[in-house]
């Protein structure tokens, strides 16, 4: 009797059984740590701010604005998902207890969203609460608290499904994720208007740009653009992951 | 009337078993070659198994696992094709569902409890009451399926019976068994022996592997041998038995008087080849069993003080490198 698992409850057993192999007590600290870390400096410097600024309420809110920009949705959001989307198949392919999943009556692209559903559940929790408890406690109002929620969400989505194909394409998918991070985000995206639309951050900063109002280097694209694309990206990186689980030699 | 006088022909080594007929064919390899850039790991290898219990010899490092892998889908050869009940496990969901596997390496969710685990392998094939189907076969192997712990508190033997447990679990008409025994007590090895054969008695096909000699001659009567990613013998364990048995062996004899005792069993035909080396002979024979019946008496006869008989070549690795060789 041939016997298959049907796709959503693929995706959810696929999902649970990720999210037990992510948290790791270390891990889940490290990186936790990392965004209270964050949480707090931008608390600091945005009070210290206010205390400098003779009361400008334009100039605290653009910096406290700027601030969350640059630490939060440059290195939080996309280490924290890096971390997490290479560990979904990287852990399994390097242990190999890959087999266990990938020798089933289960078709590949569930698989691969249950996966990338495991990242997103792990990660997202730890960069959305400490980024809008800091944005809540930076309280320069203008809509900060809603714009972080609704970057934090697009932007993990983004980078998860981005670097969970990374991690199944090449070996040291950390060092690549941070390389892309630092080189191609960080430098490269700044150079022109084109460079601008190849890179997550782009479209995050947008986000905050158009719902504080605040001016941002790279987040000229309007809400919908900055929404919409980062969706495709995600289904993008999702069917281009299936057909490389598809493909993958499985130790 | 009286009979003719007739020569001793002696009879005919039995012919091989036929292969499985197409519809009996569980498994079909033809022509399979596996390359890792320069490294040849599967050569040009062909074979059917049908149901039953078929073993599979090799020494570490021959493609034993290799050639499971592919059979599993989990690799592409790089040519040949191999098919399982007709399909390619690779691209086809449903044969995977009738596969199971008992991987080489030892690999597991070492934070999950053994239910668990077993448990997700059952709910991963879309068994219904997949809890109890685990409890099942953890039982089935001799795992107490209340035990907490999590699989990576488990001993070597616990963590393999684990792996027997998940591969279990789907009742798959298709079994392959990379060296199963392994971290195995003797009690264990027997059970699990067993549970082979009933399975394989049930119409089952159960390919398993292992790199011991011994092992493999309780494990099926049916062989496949592989070596350096060649197939270089199949059929019956005893026909293989016999033609390692009938294979040139060399044996080391230490004695007083080397020269005296190496002409003496040319003459009396016991020896193909002799080294004499101050106290020690080389000797090259076909006939091993009558060697090692005559030594001892001749000796004795010539005054000769024997000290010590060795077989060099008498490990597996040898047997292999013969029937390379005579390919």
């Amino acid at each position: 009797m041939n016997r298959y698992v049907p796709a959503l409850r693929a995706v959810g057993l696929t999902q649970r059984l990720f999210v037990r192999q992510l948290l790791t007590k270390g891990r889940v600290a490290a990186l936790f740590g990392v965004g209270v870390i964050v949480s707090v400096v931008v608390v600091i410097v945005s009070r210290n701010l206010r205390d400098g600024s003779d009361g400008d309420t334009e100039e605290i809110v653009r910096s406290g604005v700027e601030l969350m920009a640059n630490l939060g949705f440059t290195m939080v959001v996309p280490i924290v998902a890096l971390v997490f989307a290479v560990a979904t198949f990287g852990d399994l392919k390097d242990d190999g207890t890959l087999v266990y999943l990938w020798l089933r009556p289960i078709d590949r692209w569930p698989t691969v969203v249950g996966a990338a559903l495991a990242a997103v559940t792990v990660s997202l929790p730890v960069t959305l609460i400490p980024l809008t408890i800091t944005a809540l406690l930076a309280d320069v109002g203008y809509g900060l608290v809603g714009a972080t929620v609704l970057a934090c969400v697009v932007g993990n989505l983004a980078y998860t499904a981005v670097f969970m194909l990374l991690g199944l394409l090449t070996k040291n998918a950390v060092s690549w994720g941070i390389g892309y991070i630092l080189i191609w985000e960080g430098l490269v995206a700044g150079i022109s208007n084109v460079s601008e639309h190849l890179a997550i951050r782009g479209y995050t900063r947008s986000i905050i740009a158009q719902q504080t109002g605040v001016d941002l280097v790279l987040g000229n694209l309007s809400l919908g653009v900055a929404i919409v694309v980062p969706a495709l990206v995600v289904v993008g990186a999702l069917v281009l992951s299936t057909l490389r689980l598809r493909s993958l030699d499985v130790a | 009337m009286g009979e003719s006088e007739s020569p001793i022909v002696p009879p005919p080594p039995p012919p091989p078993p036929p292969p499985p007929s197409a519809a009996r064919r569980i498994v079909e390899i033809a022509n399979v070659t596996k390359t890792f850039k320069d490294v040849v790991a599967i050569s040009d290898v062909s074979f059917t198994v049908g149901p039953g219990v078929t073993a599979l010899l090799g020494p570490n490092g021959a493609g034993k696992s290799t050639l499971f892998r592919i059979l599993c889908g989990l690799t592409a050869p790089s040519r040949g094709t191999a098919r399982v009940f007709g399909e390619d496990a690779r691209s086809n969901r449903d044969v995977r569902g009738r596969i199971g596997l008992v991987p080489q390496q030892d690999a597991l969710f070492d934070r999950l409890s053994s239910v668990e685990f077993v448990g997700f392998a059952a709910k991963t094939h879309g068994l219904t009451d997949p809890l109890g189907r685990a409890r099942e076969t953890l039982a089935q192997v001799d795992l107490d399926p209340d035990d907490p712990k999590k699989v990576g508190a488990f001993s070597k033997g616990m963590r393999q019976r684990v792996k027997l447990a998940v591969a279990l679990v789907n009742d798959p008409d298709l079994l392959i068994l990379d060296e199963p025994l392994t971290g195995l007590d003797p009690l264990q090895r027997n059970r699990m022996i067993s549970l082979f054969h009933d399975l394989g008695d049930t119409g089952k096909c159960l390919l398993v592997s292992s790199h011991v000699l011994d092992e493999v001659a309780r494990i099926g009567s049916k062989v496949l041998v592989i070596a350096q990613g060649r197939l270089v013998a199949s059929g019956d364990y005893r026909r293989l038995r016999d033609l390692m048995d009938d294979r040139p062996h060399r044996i080391e004899v230490q004695v007083d008087d080397a020269r005296n005792l190496a002409s003496e069993l040319i003459r009396r035909e016991l020896a193909d080849g002799v080294a004499v080396r101050s106290d020690t002979l080389l000797i090259d024979t076909l006939n091993v069993d009558r060697f090692g019946r005559s030594i001892a008496p001749i000796t004795a006869e010539l005054g000769i003080r024997l000290r010590e008989v060795v077989p060099t070549d008498d490990d597996l690795e040898s047997v292999f490198r013969y029937l390379v060789e005579r390919r």
